[in-house]
């Protein structure tokens, strides 16, 4: 135990000298959530729309108010000349609402009149989106005209749970949370295995006393420690600027973020004993990191959108277990229930990557 | 004019012909540097064009069935007919429905009231709840405007059968009937509404950036590891000659990989390219000159390969996450959009969706392409800055 507890302090010690690597393990993860948790939301506001009103009746001026009135949209002024095409082509816009002529008399005479919307449809999901809105503007202003006596005989009521106010930060502020985890203390880990087998200092390992286990985890106990540094600083971000609380049972989240720590510190340690090399050990872990828990885990679109043939990759992205449990403790509260079985994948892949950093560790000293 | 000709021959002079063949040996004698020109730009576009996909569809739906009629059975055939949602079990409570919705069983719910039948056979108008995981915000927001185009259609198909609600049934008169708007969505540009599109020509100009950044200085800073940067000073070549030297086998290489790139993306993700070829390559040789003088600057700044790339990872996070290649800048928190004017990528991303996708000419473009101009003129002017203080 002694050895053990020598070995993390001489880790963390070697992290301070290099300010680049103090300035990886804490200022970045930070400067990670904000920026990438801002980066990465989907769901938009005051999209700018053009409106061609060919008609120029109070009616249409109504139907007009309401599309300025929605929080989606601002309407943005285009010469009347000009072809709504281009408004799109030119990035002027992102929808254009064509009102046709004769369109306040037909409302009138109780006609239904057609009003074509046309989008940008390059981004298909702000496409999606566009079309909802302003089919629900479209849906209330019909609402609104018609007496009480026409209304649709089922109506749906919405209930949004969990996250009412459809904030997209509360949804991807956990998930950059774990990326964040995920990505620097695995590096980390790794430069510093790596480091002991580029400059052979691994050899002076091999003469002393302290066994290989004892080395290891002295290790990767130290990686822990700033992996759950970070966890606790990026966690108090969490709860302020991104508004979110522990929504049920906090134990399976406590345990989860231990075991987690343990899974990356090991990864990043495993590479580094197989790897002793520091830039491809960087190249490899980044890999691991970065895309395999940017992308196939869940984090910013649902993974049943992944085709086939990557989707059973992500079973075994150690992250998306953790984003689950994160985002089910912040979000949805629903508790052990839910979770049990994501934490013991993670302690499953945790130790695997245990196993293999051990025997990657024995060869080390061939490769010396 | 007589600089101009200087330049000229010295250009295309004997020496420059040499140390453009040394860096092109260099390269040639590096695996990883060749590695790291072919394998992202194949393997980031496949796997970001197909993992990244916001589409929702197959919503699972739990439902709670208080009437158990034909007509409200009806309308849970009709929901669940649908690709937008499939059934994911019925359910003999709402708490129970809560539980399976926390527990990640079910994404949505639909609870049909004791009185459905009754009040729609009475013409009383009616309501069913929806209850949806609003965890993801883009897929609560898609799901729900499905549930009500479902319902719409459900209730225009009522109305084909004669069922009406009257709420005050003395006031109906056909004479007070308002005519509907009907809106008529239209999608240009990507009528299919493929999701990779946007995706894989976002991610084109990350990987030219980033890609040209690492590459270049992995490239810039082995000279100055190996401590071969002194012995280049000795030769008789100028700073000049020496830069110029080093970026251009760089610059035909990356260029290469953008064409491999352009053709992954038409062949694999079928994008249409409805606008100016010329544009477009003119627009990625400027990324990948911005990309290459960024990775130089780097170089400059660090002492071994290990210390480039920790400083790259300070400064490709902001470069990618802040550029609206992903998603759309409108996204973004307000105090954050003005920021993205400072990113090469989110000019390119605009350029290349102008061209590709949209079909626009210079016009269309125009502010894009100035922007991203005058950075890669900034950034080049900066990294022969950096380089020759460092060589002096």
């Amino acid at each position: 135990m002694r050895r053990i507890v020598a070995q993390a302090r001489k880790e963390l010690t070697q992290i301070v000298r290099d300010w680049r690597t103090l300035a990886l393990a804490l200022i970045l993860p930070v400067v990670m959530l904000m920026l990438l948790s801002a980066g990465l939301s989907l769901t938009v506001n005051d999209l700018p729309i053009v409106v061609q009103d060919f008609d120029g009746s109070p009616a249409s001026a109504n139907f007009i108010d309401a599309f300025r009135a929605s929080i989606t949209f601002h309407v943005v002024a285009w010469p009347v000349g000009k072809s709504a095409e281009e408004a799109l082509s030119s990035n002027a816009a992102r929808a254009v609402l064509i009102i046709p002529p004769h369109f306040g008399r037909d409302l009138a005479r109780g006609v239904n009149t057609p009003v074509q919307i046309m989008m940008d449809a390059s981004d298909a999901n702000t496409a999606k989106l566009v079309a909802g809105d302003a089919t629900q503007v479209a849906a209330a202003f019909n609402q609104q005209m018609s007496s009480a006596t026409q209304a649709a005989p089922v109506q749906a009521a919405m209930r949004l749970w969990f996250n009412p106010g459809l904030s997209s930060k509360k949804f991807y502020g956990p998930g950059v949370f774990v990326l964040a985890i995920s990505m620097f203390p695995p590096l980390l880990a790794a430069l510093a295995m790596a480091k002991e087998g580029e400059q052979k200092t691994i050899l002076q390992v091999y003469v002393s006393s302290i066994s290989a286990h004892e080395f290891l985890l002295g290790k990767i106990f130290a990686f822990m420690a700033v992996a759950l540094g970070e966890a606790l600083v990026m966690s108090s971000l969490l709860f302020t600027y991104f508004g979110l609380a522990l929504a049920g049972d906090p134990t399976p989240l406590i345990i989860a973020t231990i075991l987690y720590t343990f899974c990356v510190a090991t990864f990043g340690t495993m590479i580094g004993a197989t790897i002793p090399n520091q830039v491809a050990a960087m190249q490899a872990v980044a890999l691991g990191g970065f895309l395999l828990v940017f992308l196939l885990s869940g984090l910013m679109f649902p993974i049943q959108n992944i085709p086939i043939g990557l989707r059973w990759i992500s079973n075994f992205v150690w992250g998306r277990y953790y984003i689950e449990i994160v985002r089910d403790a912040l979000l949805q509260g629903g508790g052990w229930p839910a979770v049990w079985y994501k934490v013991i994948f993670i302690g499953l892949i945790g130790s695997t990557f245990y196993t293999l950093a051990w025997r990657g560790m024995r060869k080390m000293q061939v490769k010396a | 004019m007589k600089n101009i000709s200087d330049l000229l021959t010295r250009l295309f002079s004997y020496r420059m012909r040499a140390l453009v063949k040394k860096e092109f040996d260099q390269i040639g004698r590096d695996r990883r540097l060749q590695i790291s020109l072919i394998l992202p730009p194949v393997l980031q576009l496949t796997l970001f064009g197909f993992a990244l996909s916001a589409s929702v569809s197959n919503v699972r739906l739990a439902v709670v069935d208080d009437s158990r009629t034909p007509e409200s059975r009806e309308l849970i055939s009709t929901l669940t007919e649908s690709k937008s949602f499939k059934l994911a079990g019925y359910y003999s409570s709402v708490n129970q429905l809560g539980d399976a919705v926390s527990r990640g069983n079910a994404d949505a719910g639909v609870v049909v009231p004791y009185d459905y039948a009754r009040s729609l056979a009475r013409q009383r108008p009616t309501t069913v709840q929806f209850l949806l995981n609003a965890t993801n915000a883009n897929t609560a927001d898609i799901s729900r405007a499905y549930a009500q185009g479902v319902i719409q259609t459900y209730n225009a198909g009522l109305a084909q059968q004669g069922i009406r609600v009257h709420a005050q049934p003395a006031a109906a008169s056909d004479l007070a009937r308002r005519g509907q708007v009907q809106l008529q969505p239209a999608f240009i540009f990507n009528p299919g509404l493929v999701d990779s599109w946007f995706i894989v020509t976002g991610v084109l100009g990350l990987l030219l950036i980033l890609n040209s950044s690492i590459v270049a200085s992995a490239a810039m800073v082995r000279e100055r590891e190996a401590g071969t940067i002194e012995q280049l000073l000795m030769s008789p070549a100028s700073t000049t000659e020496i830069i110029i030297a080093k970026i251009t086998p760089l610059f035909l290489l990356l260029s290469l990989m953008m064409f491999a790139a352009i053709a992954v993306i038409k062949v694999v993700f079928g994008v249409p390219f409805h606008g100016s070829f010329f544009l477009l390559i003119g627009a990625g040789c400027l990324c990948i000159l911005s990309g290459i003088s960024i990775g130089t600057v780097i170089a400059t700044f660090s002492k071994s390969a290990q210390q480039a790339q920790l400083t790259s990872f300070f400064i490709n996070p902001p470069l990618s996450s802040l550029s609206g290649a992903l998603n759309p800048v409108e996204a973004m928190p307000k105090w954050l959009q003005p920021l993205t004017v400072f990113n090469p990528v989110h000019h390119f991303a605009t350029i290349v969706r102008g061209t590709m996708l949209k079909g626009g000419g210079f016009m269309d473009v125009w502010q894009n392409f100035v922007g991203l101009l005058l950075f890669t003129i900034a950034l080049v002017s900066l990294s022969i800055w950096r380089f020759r203080k460092q060589l002096s």
